[in-house]
């Protein structure tokens, strides 16, 4: 009687101190849009949080469907990161209308990374027939690393005031963050001085941080228009222009179609290079750290 | 004896220690035990205030670091930007979304009749007409209320008998998630397109093929959207799940003649989805959707009427595949319905003078369809749907319900061409069998464009 009353009490406050730890330490649910600000919020939340990328390096973020596995998901977050500036628009209202209320526009719960960094490519003019373009600005920030380090700071305040028990936590492995990337950001400009000027021709408008950020020069665009798949024609008006612009590569990332660029290339002397894009666009870009590594390297070889 | 100890247990752990718990030995171990967890309790406090000191006075160190690389960042960072300084053309989010569907089509039919055999039709059921028509032009409006709100308003623009009337669709006001309802849940109230089955709460315009398939048609007039309240809610499972339910005023097909007195029609839904790897989704849902016809339901061009109650349970699945996932210039989707219908009340008909009488029966119907998309702007697909009408009592022999035990059935096939995700155009060719020596081949070319606001599909 007694050893058994004792090891039921026993077993029923270890159930009791079990519940309370886990809801001490249940990981943050960060349900990002895109893989780069999965990586971002496992940079500056650690093992405090706990990740869901809705799309990868291999998926169009424009285009992927409101499915029904990405519902559930969006239901349990405590805090959603995404682009913004209409990258999403096709899915994640959809996605929004299940979820939580602290997760809704507006809210601690819902970080739209587009509002915490300079944007480019702003049109100054919207119509429709100019293709897919973005009222807001050009969406694909985070390949200016620099972006990186703007967003994580609005991503540690939102960490930070949404589970502020471990504020000090987010707060101290963002500083972490902040002097590694300064430091990455100034070896990847020392080592990519030479690409300063390089031209080359995109697929679509998702490089333009990047190329910002090199100083690289896009002398023109696979698609006529931003999301409308190259004619023949345009093809045929680029290829013209490749030997007189001297350009040196055809860049794009993993998920745009090569509908084109093999034609282009085999007509002129020209590189077709994928840089990775985002986190896991290719096996050696695990983290932010090594997708800039791995992209510099691409980029170089055309030289 | 099991029993008796866990129930002392509880009573030990609501926190009273009585005298009367057993012999003093006992008292005496459980004592020390406690005193044990509570020396290992004050322990753990004490470690955790010395961690949470420690992390204090790091976060001082960072919150200063952060500041100065901030500064850092924003010295050494000067973006490019448009030189011009045109004023900035931004949505208004005072103002609602508008958006316009046009919707164009020209038809050719082999044959002059297009009746189905065997049942009651509706006028959004019968086969459409010949030649140039603009299908309906739908006009929708909506919007944010406030931040516990949103209104959304659907009205087509549609010919009928030679007359341009306004239908409207859809008028809904929805719960937002600020609202404060548990998280997954909302209520929809107003006249809306039912959650049940998978193509009645699409829009048309988002349709693959250019005409609803068979049951859609016969059944339910080709989309449920009645006045009324409908709630759901997405269960906190890690897969998706979703329940659901409404009530309705019972107006629409396949009811009627709603006198508005109590509640006429009822609905209720569950759905499952989730993925299969990165390359495939799934859904699947079964959903009811029950009520009476108080008045007389019209059918058939005002031919036939009937009085009693219907009850319509639908079995729906969707599975899309697409190279990693991603859609953009490949895709599979597969997509089925099964419908079965019982009803039980008074059919007349005046084309054969059969005046209230009894029917007590089922029938059923189902299609599958599957399309695919080839290259970024092009897709075909094909469709089979039949339907399976109830056996007619003698005294409706003759008239519209008398399927003389023929299944009708059609097959279609379609190739569409999609600009943007704002234009589309298409072709379709339809054979249909509805009804005995109607063998009727149909070719359809049709446009879908739209301006304005364009909500986001649902999958």
């Amino acid at each position: 009687m007694r050893k058994f009353l004792s090891s039921t009490l026993l077993a029923m406050s270890a159930a009791c101190l079990c519940c309370a730890s886990f809801s001490v330490t249940a990981a943050l649910q960060v349900f990002a849009c895109e893989p780069e600000w999965a990586s971002l919020a496992s940079e500056i939340g650690g093992n405090k949080v706990k990740t869901f990328s809705a799309t990868h390096a291999r998926q169009d973020p424009h285009y992927i469907k409101a499915r029904p596995s990405l519902m559930s998901k969006v239901r349990k977050a405590d805090l959603i990161v995404c682009s913004g500036a209409d990258l999403e628009i096709g899915w994640l209202p959809l996605l929004l209308e299940r979820a939580g209320a602290s997760v809704q526009p507006g809210m601690v719960g819902n970080l739209m990374a587009y509002q915490y960094v300079p944007l480019i490519e702003i049109p100054t003019s919207i119509d429709r027939s100019m293709g897919d373009i973005h009222p807001d600005g050009n969406p694909h920030i985070h390949l200016n690393p620099r972006n990186l380090i703007l967003v994580g700071k609005e991503l540690t305040n939102r960490l930070a005031s949404i589970d502020t028990a471990n504020a000090g936590f987010y707060e101290s492995r963002y500083g972490q963050f902040v002097v590694k990337m300064n430091q990455a950001i100034e070896g990847w400009l020392s080592d990519g001085k030479d690409l300063k000027g390089m031209r080359v021709i995109t697929k679509h408008k998702s490089l333009s941080y990047l190329i910002d950020f090199f100083g690289l020069e896009e002398v023109s665009s696979l698609e006529p228009r931003p999301g409308l798949p190259p004619t023949s024609s345009h093809l045929a008006q680029v290829l013209e222009s490749v030997s007189a612009m001297k350009a040196r590569a055809i860049v794009r990332a993993p998920y745009e179609s090569d509908r084109g660029v093999d034609w282009i290339v085999s007509k002129a002397n020209i590189r077709n290079l994928v840089v990775p894009y985002t986190v896991n666009g290719d096996d050696e870009s695990g983290d932010l750290f090594s997708l800039f590594d791995r992209t510099l390297a691409i980029l170089k070889s055309a030289l | 004896m099991k029993k008796l100890s866990f129930l002392l247990s509880l009573f030990l752990l609501g926190g009273s220690f009585t005298a009367n718990a057993g012999a003093t030995g006992d008292i005496e171990a459980l004592r020390a035990e406690i005193a044990a967890m509570k020396a290992a309790h004050e322990e753990r406090i004490m470690m955790l205030e010395a961690k949470l000191e420690e992390v204090i006075v790091a976060k001082a160190a960072v919150t200063t670091q952060a500041a100065a690389s901030d500064n850092e960042v924003a010295l050494t960072y000067a973006p490019k930007r448009p030189a011009t300084n045109a004023r900035r053309v931004k949505k208004n989010m005072f103002n609602p979304s508008i958006g316009l569907v046009f919707n164009g089509v020209y038809t050719q039919h082999e044959t002059a009749e297009g009746e189905i055999a065997g049942f009651a039709v509706g006028h959004e059921g019968e086969r459409g007409g010949e030649g140039f028509a603009i299908d309906h032009t739908e006009l929708n409006f909506s919007s944010t209320i406030d931040d516990k709100f949103f209104g959304s308003m659907t009205a087509a623009i549609v010919k009928h008998e030679g007359k341009t009337e306004v239908e409207l669709e859809e008028a809904f006001i929805q719960t937002l998630p600020g609202l404060g309802l548990p998280t997954g849940a909302t209520v929809k109230a107003g006249r809306f397109l039912a959650t049940i089955g998978y193509l009645n709460e699409h829009h048309e315009h988002t349709d693959d093929f250019t005409d609803r398939p068979l049951p859609y048609r016969v059944f339910l007039d080709g989309a449920y959207n009645d006045d009324g309240i409908q709630a759901s809610y997405v269960l906190p499972t890690d897969f998706y799940a979703e329940i659901g339910g409404g009530m309705f005023r019972g107006d629409d097909y396949p009811f009627g003649g709603s006198d508005g007195e109590g509640i006429d029609a009822w609905s209720a839904f569950a759905r499952v989805g989730g993925d299969i790897g990165e390359k495939q989704s799934w859904r699947l849902g079964g959903s009811v959707l029950s009520g009476k016809s108080t008045t007389g339901r019209e059918s058939n061009h005002e031919k036939v009427s009937f009085l009693g109650e219907t009850d319509l349970y639908i079995a729906d699945a969707r599975y899309t595949w697409a190279p990693t996932g991603n859609s953009t210039n490949q895709e599979f989707a597969l997509q089925g319905e099964f419908f079965w219908k019982t009803e039980d009340g008074l059919y007349s008909d005046t084309e054969t003078s059969a005046s209230n009488v009894l029917m007590d029966d089922s029938s059923q119907g189902w299609y599958l369809q599957g399309t695919y998309k080839f290259a970024r702007n092009w897709r075909f697909g094909a469709r089979y749907s039949e339907l399976d009408a109830a056996n007619v009592p003698t005294g409706l022999i003759g008239s519209h319900l008398d399927g003389e035990g023929y299944d009708p059935k059609a097959y279609s096939a379609m190739f569409d061409w999609t600009n943007s995700e704002f234009s589309r155009v298409r072709f379709q060719y339809n054979r249909e069998e509805l009804a005995k020596g109607q063998n009727d081949d149909q070719f359809m070319l049709q446009y879908i464009m739209s301006i304005g606001a364009h909500a986001a599909h649902k999958y």
